[in-house]
């Protein structure tokens, strides 16, 4: 497949309003290609993998940036860039694992263009896809990176059903673990999508990673007030510690009443199609205090179900240490 | 339009993809034409008498090719859902339906086979060339099936033995609660499996909406009653078949 310098001649809209945003996706459809930071556009486009006759830039649109404050919780703009979510007062002040997981995103160059929304969004890494190759999730027939001869390091080890990509996303798990919501717009108005139903396995769509339909717009997410101010914990494990996707990593959100967890979310990236929850563990840690032995009975946890591939069983064992940094932290 | 898609494969070879799905609408538009064109064909031809349903009572169907019809119709509309409406649009969860309906459906097929060949008339099921000459003389009568229905089930026999046999090669590379996914064939292999899969799954979609068309239709539903309870009356026996040629008590 080549690789060019330059990009494709497509036509380039920068709507100012919503609506307008809106209008234009429904004319082009599945030719219309939505740009926000452009962090998972131009790779695509250069490579000539995908032939959109129409980008809408949403950057003008400015109902779709910043942070505001609401009745329950916080309103995030879709495009708002990952470093004004870090540094975000209200963030870092309430939800700190949001603000912790947006900055082990990529690097402080892509931090500074990209968007929530388009980290939200983007689409699998996997390196076969991404090739161009004719995969289940290009419309295909066949997994290149689940063949015998495969290099699956980076892949999947829960939930995979034809597909096995992960799920690129660091604020996703966080996100996920903080019960969010996320808002979709289209013409015909307004979805809210719970942040763990947004996220979609391939068993059901294999061709997108998301629930939104080619109508929508993301245009915000809504973090509720439940888990404001709570003990939380993100971690990211990676080949690099800059500009690299998550090989495995964790988001926790944990309650307590008199020093027992009362409540808990712990959710995995880099592991499943979609951020992947562990209710098993969840359930486990409710009613404990958090010690080292508490932290090694729920390590045991982690892992259960997992059906590893040719070359990422060392996952499982990453997952296992991972729960056990989360509680002993 | 073609009957095939392609593809590069990892080396940039052009291979098949499968069946081209755009097909599809071809068959229901084909389809929906033939079922207008008979209707309107009956509609404007003179009525015979309908035979009545009353009187004496002639088995038609056993109890348990009753229960392996509709098993069978079942597992295809099953299939037939799970596999189809995915491609158009309609996404669910699907995979584990199709295979396990899949299954069904060959279990079906087997028992059908080794009971066809062991306990019923495999002869009243063979077309032979009087059979042929049924739709231009109205005085032959058929045996326990007309022609049409022979047809059917031989066609029928084809195509489903083709998505049977295509569908099992699929089944061996994902995972199941006996063995785990290989996805170890060459990539044109794959794709005639997927092409052969799809043409098969085209040509059922095509029959089967003919079938049930013909079981629905007012002077033919007593077969589809007759497939539900196991009889036709003797004044629909003798209105439409020839006695000398069914003898319902030796091969129902």
């Amino acid at each position: 497949m080549a690789s060019h310098d330059v990009m494709p001649d497509v036509q380039l809209y920068q709507p100012v309003e919503l609506d307008e945003a809106l209008n234009l996706l429904d004319r082009y459809g599945e030719d219309g290609w939505l740009l926000g930071g452009g962090q998972d556009t131009y790779g695509w486009l250069k490579d000539r993998a995908k032939h959109p006759a129409a980008m809408i830039d949403l950057n003008g649109v400015e109902e779709l940036s910043g942070v505001r404050e609401t009745a329950d919780g916080i309103e995030i703009g879709a495009v708002t860039t990952l470093v004004d979510v870090i540094d975000d007062p209200l963030v870092q002040r309430n939800f700190g694992l949001l603000s912790q997981a947006a900055a082990r995103v990529a690097s402080p160059q892509i931090r500074n263009v990209g968007t929530l929304g388009g980290n939200l969004v983007q689409d699998a890494r996997c390196w076969y896809y991404r090739r161009g190759l004719a995969c289940y999730r290009a419309g295909g027939n066949l997994c290149y990176a689940d063949s015998p001869q495969a290099m699956n390091r980076e892949h999947a080890l829960f939930g995979a059903s034809r597909c096995v990509a992960v799920s690129p996303s660091d604020t996703a798990t966080a996100l996920v673990a903080l019960e969010a919501t996320m808002v979709a717009r289209s013409l015909d108005g307004e979805r809210l999508i719970p942040a763990d139903e947004f996220f979609v396995a391939p068993d059901t769509h294999i061709t997108r990673m998301t629930a939104l339909e080619n109508d929508e717009i993301l245009t915000a997410v809504r973090i509720p007030a439940k888990w404001a101010g709570k003990r939380f914990y993100f971690e990211k494990v990676a080949d690099r510690n800059v500009w690299d996707f998550a090989l495995v990593s964790i988001a926790t959100a944990m309650a307590f009443e008199n020093d027992v967890v009362s409540d808990a979310r712990f959710v995995f990236g880099g592991v499943a199609c979609k951020p992947w929850r562990l209710p098993s563990v969840e359930s486990a840690i409710i009613g404990k205090a958090l010690s080292d032995e508490s932290a090694d009975a729920l390590a045991g946890l982690a892992g259960a179900g997992a059906r590893p591939l040719n070359y990422n069983h060392f996952k499982v064992l990453l997952m296992e240490n991972l729960v056990r940094r989360a509680v002993r932290a | 339009m073609d009957l095939a898609t392609y593809k590069q494969d990892v080396w940039g070879r052009e291979v098949i993809l499968g069946a081209s799905w755009e097909l599809l609408w071809l068959v229901v538009v084909a389809a929906f034409v033939v079922i207008a064109l008979h209707a309107v064909i009956v509609a404007v031809r003179r009525r015979e008498a309908k035979p009545s349903s009353e009187g004496p009572r002639i088995p038609r169907h056993r109890g348990i090719d009753r229960i392996f019809h509709w098993v069978m119709a079942i597992s295809v509309f099953a299939l037939l859902i799970t596999g189809v409406f995915p491609i158009i649009g309609l996404e669910f969860s699907w995979l584990t339906i199709h295979w396990i309906a899949g299954l069904v459906l060959t279990a079906a097929v087997l028992f059908h086979i080794v009971r066809s060949l062991f306990w019923q008339d495999l002869k009243s099921m063979w077309i032979s060339a009087r059979d042929l000459k049924e739709p231009f003389d109205a005085t032959l009568k058929p045996g326990k099936y007309s022609v049409a229905q022979k047809g059917m089930h031989a066609a029928l026999t084809v195509f489903v033995v083709l998505v049977i046999g295509s569908g099992l090669a699929m089944f061996a590379m994902i995972d199941t609660p006996w063995w785990d996914r290989t996805n170890a064939l060459e990539e044109s292999t794959l794709g005639w499996i997927f092409l052969v899969h799809g043409l098969s799954t085209l040509a059922l979609i095509g029959l089967i909406s003919l079938h049930v068309y013909f079981g629905l239709r007012p002077e033919r539903l007593f077969y589809t009653r007759s497939m539900i309870k196991g009889w036709i009356s003797k004044d629909e026996l003798e209105a439409h078949h020839d006695p000398e040629r069914w003898a319902p008590d030796k091969s129902s």
